[in-house]
């Protein structure tokens, strides 16, 4: 029995998703690396990465391009996303709900000795979901203040100016709560509990869900998991989403690239004053 | 014989000591008055039997001795009065000291084709006792045309006339005096007349010269003294955060008139401030197309930011500063400036509001998350020293 549930292994996440992760991680690093000298211009830290990285124009240059593929992260995250909802027919099991909570509570007292049961959660436990919406909350927050300061000709067309330096002081904080979210709950999470292994591998052992996923294995087990449709509905529903969803990847190009070009913000040559006649004798009195 | 062998040998034996003795005395005495009479600057070795300035004068405070150089005429009458006033005389200076190939009368013809060339050929006796500031020009943006062929540029003599020029520091202090300070526009504005009359204008310039306040800036407190350098250069522009900054970061000019000293940190702390301070550290001299305090608030014809006319306070003429570099800017744009203010409920609330927010949601946060963590640890421990086994 042991011996069989050591080596039994189920998919937890398909190969796009860890595609999507990779690109999460790599851009949401750059971002928060080069966002400190941003942030924290007189520190040592700060000055480091600077020195590295050859420079502020340079370091923006990196901020934006990052943002960008975060972008088109995001994109793609929202294509699959409704793939996987209107034509796999999917369970929404990353949307909260008051069980979360109740887990929540329940798993906290557990720890401080309380209850005597740590909850039993399915295919997202409440700590997942939490950094789920933690993230998308915070892909927003970054994303408009990160417009707004990346556009504020444009901004201030429809927005009181006060709204850039007020997305400066949002982006900067949002930030500093993301990164160290990230630093707390996630790499606590799934790297010091326990080096959770399946976001890279794709794969748990039955052991692994016993532990953190019982309610899905029981789902699993009793046969009662979401079923692939058959492929001839699979089909019927391509039929309508495909065409959807590359009216929203045109949209969201155009969203991007929007981004990116909506405006021409500064001359990027130096404006020099107009120079005054150096030499203007004093006409001698007659 | 031999009497006569003994005083003779004696005699030269005192001769030699005495003669010595004379020597060393003599030295001593030399060296004494050398070392008392000395100013900070070496003596020049003067003329040994000069004409006193009263044999001069006697000829030179009569008029009609205008001579000719080419086209321009040269006046040769010395004002007793006012050189009497300047502080060549009272240092004693002689006229000859100056003008070193006059001994007597008939004086040797000038050979200088006009005056400036005449001029030229005086203008370096001034080094015999101004060496330091002599050799600070030399490295001067004024030296650098007069090299490149511009005979317009100054000289020592353009700016202190040495028959007139007054005391210009204290006797004891060695510092440039408040009266002093007030001339010091007009001494420039012989040649920098345009600049002049946009810095008469300026909030500094009418300080000065109306009320006489010492305490705005003269030219020379931003463009130096002597070894003035061009003042267009990036380096320069890079560092005017900091120059503006010496005095505006300063509470002891600032109090009095009720200005801000925290200039320097809010435009550091704001988009523009950051880059060109982050840019200056990696690229000293490098040209930065962001904004130094000049590109907002002028340069000689700086204005009251509450100047109804031209004041940037009034976004309507900030837009246009705003323009030079942002030229799609409209009304809006500028308050996305934060003017310098320290956002308060009163000035920019909504940046207040958000410090406001994270400064609150960031701990609350993360401390909850901190517990959450801290008690998943707690329960690990106690869990594996029960010996149970954790979920």
């Amino acid at each position: 029995m042991s011996k069989k549930i050591e080596t039994q292994t189920y998919e937890r996440f398909p190969v796009w998703r860890r595609i999507e992760h990779i690109i999460m991680v790599l851009s949401f690093s750059t971002l928060g690396l080069t966002g400190i000298p941003q942030k924290y211009p007189s520190s040592t830290a700060g000055a480091a990465i600077l020195q590295a990285l050859g420079g502020i124009e340079n370091l923006r240059f990196i901020h934006h391009t990052a943002a960008i593929v975060m972008m088109f992260g995001t994109a793609w995250h929202i294509l699959v996303m409704g793939y996987s909802v209107f034509v796999m027919h999917d369970k929404m099991s990353m949307l909260p709900s008051l069980q979360d909570a109740k887990d929540g509570i329940q798993a906290l007292f557990y720890n401080i000795g309380f209850v005597k049961e740590y909850p039993k959660m399915g295919r997202y436990t409440f700590e997942e979901k939490l950094e789920y919406w933690a993230f998308v909350w915070g892909a927003a927050v970054m994303g408009a203040t990160g417009f707004l300061m990346w556009n504020p000709i444009t901004s201030t067309h429809y927005l009181p100016g006060e709204f850039v330096p007020a997305a400066k002081a949002a982006h900067g904080g949002e930030a500093v709560l993301a990164v160290l979210a990230i630093i707390i709950w996630h790499i606590y999470g799934v790297h010091i509990k326990r080096f959770n292994k399946a976001m890279f591998t794709g794969m748990q052992t039955e052991a692994e869900m016993l532990h953190e996923h019982p309610l899905e294995l029981d789902e699993i087990k009793a046969g009662s998991a979401h079923r692939r449709p058959d492929p001839a509905t699979i089909r019927k529903r391509q039929m309508i989403y495909f065409p959807i969803a590359a009216f929203l990847t045109l949209g969201m190009l155009a969203g991007i690239l929007g981004f990116i070009n909506v405006e021409d913000t500064a001359l990027t040559t130096i404006q020099p004053l107009t120079e005054p006649q150096i030499y203007v004798p004093q006409t001698p009195v007659p | 014989m031999r009497l006569g062998k003994q005083i003779q040998s004696a005699h030269s034996g005192i001769s030699l000591r005495a003669s010595l003795t004379l020597l060393l005395g003599l030295l001593f005495f030399a060296y004494a008055v050398v070392s008392f009479v000395t100013p900070v600057q070496a003596a020049p070795v003067f003329q040994a039997d000069k004409p006193a300035n009263d044999f001069c004068l006697a000829c030179h405070q009569e008029d009609g001795l205008d001579f000719k150089l080419g086209k321009d005429t040269i006046a040769a009458t010395i004002n007793p009065t006012q050189f009497g006033n300047s502080v060549h005389s009272d240092q004693s200076i002689m006229c000859v000291d100056c003008h070193t190939d006059i001994s007597d009368y008939p004086h040797p013809k000038v050979k200088s084709k006009n005056a400036r060339a005449f001029s030229f050929t005086l203008f370096v006796v001034c080094k015999q006792c101004h060496e330091d500031q002599f050799l600070k020009v030399q490295d001067s943006v004024h030296q650098r045309a007069i090299d490149g062929g511009n005979t317009n540029a100054a000289i020592c003599t353009d700016c202190h006339n040495p028959h007139t020029q007054g005391r210009l520091t204290g006797k004891t202090s060695g510092e440039l005096t408040p009266s002093a300070r007030i001339h010091i526009p007009e001494t420039c504005s012989k040649c920098h007349s345009g600049i002049y009359d946009a810095y008469k204008t300026s909030v500094h310039g009418n300080a000065l010269t109306q009320e006489n306040n010492t305490d705005v800036p003269t030219c020379i407190d931003c463009h130096g003294v002597h070894n003035i350098q061009k003042p267009t250069t990036v380096s320069f522009r890079n560092s005017t955060p900091f120059l503006c900054a010496k005095c505006h970061t300063d509470p002891a000019i600032m109090d009095k008139y009720g200005i801000t000293t925290n200039v320097l940190n809010s435009y550091v702390a704001d988009f523009h401030g950051t880059t060109v301070k982050l840019f200056e550290e990696e690229f000293p001299g490098q040209p930065t197309n962001k904004p130094v305090c000049t590109d907002c608030h002028g340069v000689h014809n700086i204005s009251k930011v509450d100047n109804p006319k031209t004041g940037i306070a009034l976004r309507e003429n900030l837009l246009v500063k705003c323009q030079r570099c942002h030229p799609d800017a409209t009304i809006d744009f500028p308050s996305a400036w934060m003017s310098h203010y320290e956002p308060s409920p009163e000035h920019y609330p909504i940046v207040y509001a958000v410090n406001l927010f994270y400064k609150f949601f960031i701990p609350a946060v993360l401390g909850g998350m901190i517990f959450f963590v801290l008690t998943d640890i707690f329960r690990r421990i106690v869990n594996r020293i029960k010996g149970v086994k954790h979920v």
